[in-house]
């Protein structure tokens, strides 16, 4: 909590300051200067002790925790983060899982972690992914850090975060393309508040390969045949003159 | 079933019972044969020596009677069962046959007529008729020179002394059959077990043992069988093992790299790596998928396969935007089937990657169910496939000589991956040519 206090109070906000804690020095060091590369503060550290030394030293804003390491876990190191005990149990948590271990993945969202990405990752979307989670964390309206493994419910559809998976009122799965969840779970994250397309645009972004801004267009119509909610009167999706679209729906956490 | 089906059936049980029942009824028929032919010789040495008696007896008491008084001594003589006695003075009309000498001699050894010495011997013995007249007649010419002729019914042999013992016979052959066929059922039952494991084992290496009890062969049988199946399996995990090690160990530089090519500062160039990349990525991720049986561990639940089409479909045309108008979807606009949702993705996505890759577009139908299947069809305009090269296509690591490319990329496994999801399922797919060009993949997978 302290932290982000501290930058939002201080006049020139610095930069936010990221935390990288991978044993493999070669990637630490390219993500540390990828990431200062697009306007943030790094430092890196090769494994969780090293990462409960530094902690303290620094202000920071997000962790970028690679599970796999020798010694204590990823994971041990969430647990403890969100823990009161550690100081920082308002920090921002992305995740490096391995590749098809969905189990990792599933124990780190509830732990508390904000994201996961799996390696091999593309360094553009682990930057998305981490302004995405700065940003909510910044976002009064959502409350950061609630365990993600709490269910989303509206119209009786259900919004699994932890699985990423969509169940309809009959409770049959209706799959769901990466972007149209990301966008899927934004609105349902600020039900009833209307979403800028420029919000939109920066969650789309690292996942799209077509211009981004019809992206949004087709990712909505998609999402509204999927919810069955048609187009022309839509009543779940509505579209904001303006510019935007807002979830119109009672929304509660099972 | 026809007739020519139940008479060589094709399971064990059957031919085993068929064998036995076929030994049975000889065994019963030559039992039954032997019984009929001693029972028919039986009687025939009875008759014989009655018939012999009571014509000995008649001949001496017409001997023995002083010639003037024989007329009269036969009318008191009491004649039943269709006897008939007379004396004449010459020989009788051959209106029958002579009787065969396998009848007549037992006949002539039991009256001692024969062996008769003196006055009392026959001067003359004739016997006419057979089984066939049922009537026999024996003109015996007395001393004195007159016959002495006998008419006598000849009863053809009885085979069956009464019908009950047909009956029984009857009863117990049927006793007898059901008692085989029940015990060769009960004694291949194990056979059949052992043949449902091994299909079951084809589809899922992880399916618990076979009991090793019962007879002592069975019991054997499936205590290999088990051993078999845990060295599969061991296989199997030492593969998978092994491919899983391979693919993490690549993780780490393919994510090096990526981070790397970020400080590329030609952007073309720069896309190109991470092209290259996103490419060994894909065929690690191949590699892993095929490794891990990725069905095994993930729970089944109930999916909508039309909007699983249609997201794979929106998914490749957001990564080729090119493509986007060769995409296509027919059917229903909802399907909900019971099925593992990660994996039959990945089925779906590899067989439409390949009509993109190969046919350079995809269009998807889904047809209404037919006796509880679904059938899926994934189209492409393309050359279509060789015909000798089908089935190939569906091993690991075999391509297509002519797509052995970098455009169209892969390692050929898409096809082996997304067989064996669909055979998980209890499902299948195979390839074929569409009769207006192009190749066509078809799914069919239970409701």
């Amino acid at each position: 909590m302290l932290p982000r206090m501290e930058t939002t109070n201080n006049p020139p906000p610095l930069p936010p300051h990221v935390l990288v804690v991978d044993d493999d020095r070669d990637i630490r060091d390219l993500l540390a200067r990828f990431l200062e590369r697009h306007g943030l503060r790094v430092t890196a550290v090769r494994d969780a002790r090293e990462a409960r030394r530094t902690l303290p030293l620094g202000h920071f804003q997000l962790v970028v925790l690679d599970l796999m390491m020798p010694g204590e876990t990823g994971l041990d190191l969430a647990r403890w983060l969100r823990t009161p005990a550690s100081g920082q149990s308002g920090i921002g948590i992305v995740m490096l899982t391995a590749m098809g271990e969905e189990t990792d993945r599933i124990i780190g969202l509830e732990l508390g972690a904000d994201d996961y990405i799996p390696k091999p990752f593309n360094p553009r979307e682990l930057l998305a992914r981490i302004r995405a989670v700065l940003r909510r964390m910044g976002d009064n309206a959502v409350h950061p850090h609630e365990p993600v493994a709490q269910i989303w419910r509206f119209n009786g559809w259900q919004l699994d975060p932890t699985r990423r998976r969509l169940h309809n009122p009959d409770g049959v799965e209706v799959p769901l393309t990466g972007g149209e969840y990301d966008l899927l779970l934004a609105l349902v994250e600020r039900a009833n508040r209307v979403l800028t397309r420029d919000m939109l645009l920066d969650l789309l972004r690292g996942r799209q390969a077509g211009p981004y801004d019809r992206a949004i267009d087709v990712a909505v119509s998609r999402l509204r045949r999927k919810l069955e909610d048609d187009g022309r009167h839509a009543q779940i999706i509505k579209t904001v003159r303006g510019g935007g679209y807002v979830l119109a729906a009672e929304v509660d956490r099972l | 079933m026809t007739l020519r089906d139940s008479l060589s059936p094709r399971s064990l049980a059957g031919r085993t019972a068929l064998v036995l029942l076929i030994g049975l009824t000889f065994v019963q028929a030559a039992g039954l044969t032997i019984h009929a032919l001693d029972r028919i010789e039986l009687q025939r040495i009875a008759q014989s020596r009655d018939i012999g008696i009571r014509l000995m007896n008649l001949y001496r008491s017409v001997v023995l009677t002083a010639p003037p008084q024989r007329e009269a001594a036969m009318r008191e003589m009491d004649l039943s069962d269709g006897w008939q006695a007379s004396l004449r003075n010459d020989a009788p009309a051959e209106d029958m046959p002579l009787t065969p000498t396998a009848l007549r001699r037992p006949i002539m050894v039991s009256t001692g007529l024969v062996s008769l010495q003196g006055p009392l011997r026959p001067r003359e013995t004739l016997m006419f008729g057979d089984t066939d007249t049922r009537r026999l007649r024996v003109a015996t010419r007395l001393p004195e020179g007159q016959w002495l002729v006998l008419d006598l019914p000849l009863t053809p042999p009885q085979i069956w002394h009464s019908r009950n013992l047909l009956i029984a016979f009857v009863l117990m052959t049927l006793a007898a059959a059901l008692l085989t066929i029940w015990g060769v059922g009960r004694m291949t039952a194990p056979v059949r077990t052992l043949a449902m494991a091994a299909e079951r084992l084809g589809r899922d290496v992880n399916a618990p043992p076979l009991p090793e009890d019962g007879p002592l062969e069975v019991a054997t049988a499936a205590l290999a069988f088990n051993t078999m199946a845990a060295r599969i399996r061991r296989f199997v995990q030492d593969r998978t093992f092994m491919l899983t090690a391979i693919g993490h160990d690549l993780r780490t530089p393919i994510t090096r790299l990526k981070l790397r090519a970020e400080f590329v500062d030609d952007e073309e160039l720069r896309r190109k790596i991470v092209a290259d990349l996103d490419e060994l990525e894909a065929m690690v991720a191949a590699t892993l998928a095929f490794g891990r049986d990725i069905t095994s561990d993930e729970p089944v639940t109930t999916i909508d396969l039309a909007e699983l089409v249609r997201t794979i479909l929106d998914e490749t045309s957001d990564m080729n935007p090119d493509k986007a108008g060769s995409l296509g979807y027919a059917g229903p606009d909802h399907l909900p089937i019971r099925a593992r949702p990660v994996a039959l993705k990945r089925a779906l996505t590899n067989l439409i990657n390949n009509a993109i890759a190969y046919g350079a577009s995809a269009t998807a139908t889904i047809s209404a169910p037919i006796g509880g299947m679904i059938t899926l069809t994934i189209d492409d305009d393309g050359p279509g496939l060789p015909l000798a090269d089908i089935d190939r296509m569906f091993q690991p690591f075999q391509r297509l000589e002519a797509s052995r490319n970098k455009e169209t990329g892969g390692m050929g496994l898409g096809l082996p991956i997304a067989r064996n999801i669909l055979r998980a399922h209890g499902g299948d797919v195979s390839l074929t040519n569409r009769p207006n060009g192009g190749a066509r993949a078809t799914v069919v997978m239970p409701v």
